[in-house]
């Protein structure tokens, strides 16, 4: 915890986050004291789970740099899910399911891996291409339906609650936080994520591979929307060709406002982390209070904008 | 600096774009005889409009650095300004012009964030998205506007010497595009911001006055495809607009606008759009389900910077370094 | 900053608490729409609200502003949380609804569907405003009275993810291919939610089939789009343009011929209906074979095998008789 407090202490983010988050639970529990509980705990980890892996594998590819930026994570999500489930139906045995949702987002990673360090395509149209070319597939592919048949067992896993924690937010979402945060803040290769986010030329000159890390980190932010791809079939039972809808574009809000710099090398995975539980308890706590759902998209919307203002004027008096 | 305005003269891509279309039209007259008639080309025009004018002003912001994901939510919300005016009975001519003025009203509050705020485009307007979305559903309140009266589309629609309305205002748009491109020092200070932004600024160049006035423009276009909307469509949904600005940042790099600021290209975004409604009119006339459109969009892209790519012409030593 | 916080949550608290001493111990009733924003969707709310006066009970409506499975499971989840007696949900996908029907039982709130369907989830009851299969057949039946027999029909639907609206188009190819084998109805082509790219794919359509004779708008989103696809076309008289359209949104295109006929209930009715059914469940009452409900036209029949509470027969709207409806 110190450590992620250290590597944020120049972006005053994470602090409005945490004062948000306390106003938000301190509101809720004045005005429903009965909501506050194990059940909204619950629910508020469910709908962090896939958002969390998403916003993850977007800020790793932001913080490298080089204009990093995944448009198609909401894309890749949708895809995995669908090409699994119909190799499911084409007859592969049901135990390769988990490997080949994780497989397809890791291949679908790795094409945007290609496109940005082979191709030299700026990362912001690449990914936008591929955007509209996996949201699409998923959707051409099945016609639209679902496609359903998930087996028992996943299910056991994918709606599994132990402590008032949902099952697959303690195996999927907290691990991979966990191993992110060691690896950016204690190994070589973590450090060479921030040099290259922060000065690409003197990154190259003292000798990090720069193209391969991009390589794996585009390739990583694809695994992980495959994780989340089988976290939602493991929940929902089914594979749902728009599962992903609108993940790209509220995974880019989590990671900003958890005190990622767009221009990369800048913020930590814990300030990503507590972004997208607070925009979850957020929504949640507003819809608790019967608030208009149209006011959410608004309300994140002005925040981030304030959050961004904030974290300028911050930095331009220092 | 080697910020060249490519506006007259064809250009590579420029050449690619125009050969593609030909052979997407070539080959679609062939596979589907509806496709060659008068009646379909006068379809794809007509769907182009909006994209023409929203492209047009994506084109000048891809081209100082800058880009906008809420451009097709300002239509939106400048469409239900025209279309409440014409709701209440206005005048049809005020009701033509609160497009353009709401739109432009809309472009200085992007401006204002991301210029004056100095919060990079891609996150300004990213947040600015999700206000004004909520500013639509305030604004029309649930009830959609359906069944507007025909006023506007009579005036939009008639053909003075023969030509529609709407392609006199895509021409005039256009040609003043060109001009303060090449015309007016905008142009070039344009670009530069574009290539280094900072070098700009420390050779005089007035950057916050050029990317403010780049910003409001694209919202007066907005706003005047906001009417164009209304016209045509005499309807004001709760989604309007929301796929317009991915297609339009599309249809511009497609064009051959760089992202990275410094080129951009006018003829490159009409053919891009073009392309673009060319190929959705053509496969859905061919037989191909319409969902397909969106995996077309993509590889369209992917295949055409790909294939730059490959064939060498991007030579960027770091995109990093470019980025920012 | 912090000042104006304060000030707001003072603000906010007060509100609350004044709601909240006006509205106890009425048990409270919850419908979720597919989504906000939608003038059939409204005139639902409406009709719940007015059911809800009626009957005593308190109606909460909230709904996803995209058409997004999981943004409408977390709302129902959150309204299982919170302790509403009764949520009633317009299904998005009937498969994804599944991990809620047990959270609900679990705390023994009464799910059911309206509107849209999930069957085997194990809802309490489907609160229909017609059966699918009703729906479908009458608008390939009404439409084949107008165009003919032997006629190319296009299907221009919204969301290709929708399973109601899926649903219905599988009644329509059903009726087709019973009753008339010379009719050709088209692929369906799916537009999404904008007037823009039904207007576009509509106009598409038309070019492509210059002997298409009747066009059918899925979705009520779609349906301003094609009727404006048939008048820039030049098309009124040619094509017989149609859809599930509310009278408010098809009337001036009933009237200029674009549209021939469209069919819908009142989706009103539908609320009602719905707000009553869920008061029978919290009171745990059982569904009579046929319920007549002060407030509703007709009585609503029970389908007790397959768990349907049915509102009646769709209606036809036609430019002679829509200016009585104002839905």
């Amino acid at each position: 915890m110190n450590k992620v407090l250290r590597l944020d202490s120049r972006s005053v983010s994470l602090l409005i986050l945490v004062c948000l988050w306390v106003l938000v639970i301190a509101g809720l529990a004045i005005l429903k004291p009965a909501a506050l509980g194990g059940a909204m705990l619950t629910s508020v980890l469910q709908f962090s789970t896939i958002l969390a892996l998403v916003a993850l594998g977007q800020s790793l590819v932001i913080l490298a740099g080089g204009a990093g930026i995944d448009l198609s994570v909401g894309g890749a999500v949708s895809l995995s899910a669908i090409v699994a489930m119909l190799l499911l139906k084409a007859g592969m045995p049901s135990v390769l399911l988990p490997f080949a949702c994780m497989g397809a987002g890791l291949l679908l990673g790795l094409f945007n891996g290609y496109l940005v360090t082979r191709l030299r395509i700026l990362p912001l149209i690449a990914t936008l291409g591929t955007f509209f070319v996996f949201s699409g597939l998923a959707l051409a592919l099945t016609g639209g339906a679902a496609q359903s048949g998930v087996p028992q067992w996943m299910l056991s896993w994918g709606r599994g609650v132990w402590f008032s924690i949902p099952v697959p937010f303690l195996t999927a979402t907290i691990p991979v936080f966990v191993l992110a945060a060691v690896v950016l803040g204690y190994t070589a290769w973590g450090r060479w994520i921030y040099a290259m986010g922060h000065n690409e030329t003197s990154a190259r000159l003292v000798g990090i591979p720069v193209d391969r890390t991009r390589m794996i980190l585009y390739a990583l932010s694809g695994l992980l929307a495959g994780v989340a791809g089988l976290v939602s079939l493991a929940w929902l039972g089914s594979g749902r060709p728009n599962i992903g809808q609108n993940l790209e574009l509220e995974s880019l809000t989590a990671a900003m406002l958890g005190g990622i710099g767009i221009f990369g090398g800048r913020g930590g995975v814990g300030g990503v982390f507590a972004a997208v539980v607070l925009l979850i308890t957020l929504k949640t706590g507003l819809l608790q209070l019967n608030v208009n759902t149209v006011w959410q998209v608004g309300i994140v919307g002005a925040l981030l904008i304030v959050v961004l203002l904030a974290d300028r004027f911050y930095q331009n008096r220092r | 600096m080697n910020a060249s305005v490519r506006t007259i003269g064809l250009n590579g891509r420029e050449l690619l774009l125009l050969a593609a279309c030909a052979l997407a039209i070539v080959v679609f007259s062939i596979a589907a005889p509806a496709f060659g008639t008068p009646a379909n080309a006068a379809t794809i025009l007509r769907n182009s409009v909006e994209l023409l004018l929203i492209g047009l002003g994506m084109t000048f912001i891809l081209a100082m650095g800058g880009i906008d994901v809420s451009i097709g939510i300002v239509m939106g919300l400048a469409a239900i300004a025209v279309g409440k005016l014409l709701e209440g009975g206005a005048p049809v001519p005020i009701a033509a012009l609160a497009g353009p003025l709401a739109g432009m009203a809309l472009g200085l509050i992007t401006a204002a964030v991301v210029v004056l705020g100095r919060i990079p485009a891609i996150v300004g307007t990213l947040g600015l998205l999700g206000v004004y979305r909520t500013a639509i559903f305030v604004a029309l309140g649930g009830q959609w506007l359906s069944g507007l009266p025909t006023g506007l589309t009579e005036l939009l629609y008639a053909r003075p010497l023969g030509i529609p309305v709407s392609a006199w205002i895509i021409a005039i748009a256009y040609l003043a595009a060109w001009l303060a491109l090449r015309r007016t020092p905008y142009g070039p200070h344009l670009l530069a911001i574009g290539n280094a932004e900072e070098k700009a600024r420390l050779s005089g160049i007035a950057v916050t006055r050029v990317r403010f006035a780049t910003f409001v423009a694209s919202g007066f276009l907005a706003g005047v495809a906001a009417t164009f909307y209304v016209a045509t469509y005499r309807n004001v949904e709760m989604s309007i607009g929301s796929t317009l600005a991915l297609d339009a940042i599309a249809a511009v790099v497609l064009g051959g606008t760089s992202i990275l600021g410094g080129r951009c290209s006018l003829i490159g975004t009409v053919l891009g759009v073009l392309l673009l409604r060319i190929l959705q009119n053509g496969l859905l006339l061919i037989g191909v389900p319409s969902l397909w459109q969106t995996v077309v969009t993509g590889a369209l892209l992917i295949g055409v910077l790909g294939m730059e790519a490959a064939a060498g012409r991007l030579k960027f030593s770091s995109i990093g370094q470019a980025a920012r | 900053m912090f000042k104006f916080a304060k000030q707001l949550l003072a603000a906010t608290v007060l509100t609350a608490a004044a709601t909240a001493a006006f509205a106890q111990d009425k048990p409270k009733v919850a419908f979720v729409p597919q989504l906000i924003g939608i003038p059939y969707f409204n005139a639902m709310e409406a009709g719940g609200k007015k059911a809800a006066e009626d009957l005593g009970v308190e109606f909460i409506y909230t709904g996803p502003v995209d058409t997004n499975p999981v943004d409408q499971l977390q709302i129902v989840q959150t309204l299982i949380d919170q302790g509403v007696n009764a949520v009633s949900v317009s299904v998005l996908d009937a498969s994804s609804i599944a991990p809620v029907v047990e959270a609900a039982k679990a705390k023994n709130v009464k799910l059911f569907t309206s509107d849209s369907d999930a069957p085997d989830s194990g809802r309490a009851v489907y609160v229909a405003q017609a059966t699918d299969e009703g729906l479908g057949f009458a608008i390939i039946d009404e439409l084949v009275r107008r165009v003919g027999e032997d006629a190319k029909i296009g299907i221009v639907s919204g969301e290709a993810t929708a399973s109601n609206l899926n649903a219905w188009i599988g009644f329509m190819k059903a009726r087709a291919a019973e009753k008339y084998p010379k009719l050709q109805l088209l692929e369906p082509q799916f537009a999404g939610g904008t007037a823009q790219r039904a207007t576009q794919i509509a106009g598409d359509l038309i070019a492509a089939n210059p002997d298409l004779k009747g066009l059918i708008a899925v979705a009520s989103s779609t349906c301003p789009g094609v009727a404006q696809a048939i008048e820039t076309a030049g098309k009124i008289g040619q094509v017989v343009g149609t859809g599930y359209c509310s009278p408010n949104t098809a009337r001036s295109y009933l009237k200029s011929g674009a549209f021939g006929f469209t069919v819908l209930w009142d989706p009103a009715q539908l609320g009602y209906l719905t707000v009553w059914a869920g008061k029978q469940l919290i009171d745990g009452k059982q569904f009579e074979a046929s319920n007549t409900i002060q407030g509703l036209q007709s009585p609503a029949t029970y389908d007790a095998t397959k768990g349907i509470l049915l509102l009646g027969p769709p209606a036809i709207f036609t430019a002679d008789n829509v200016d009585q409806f104002d839905f």
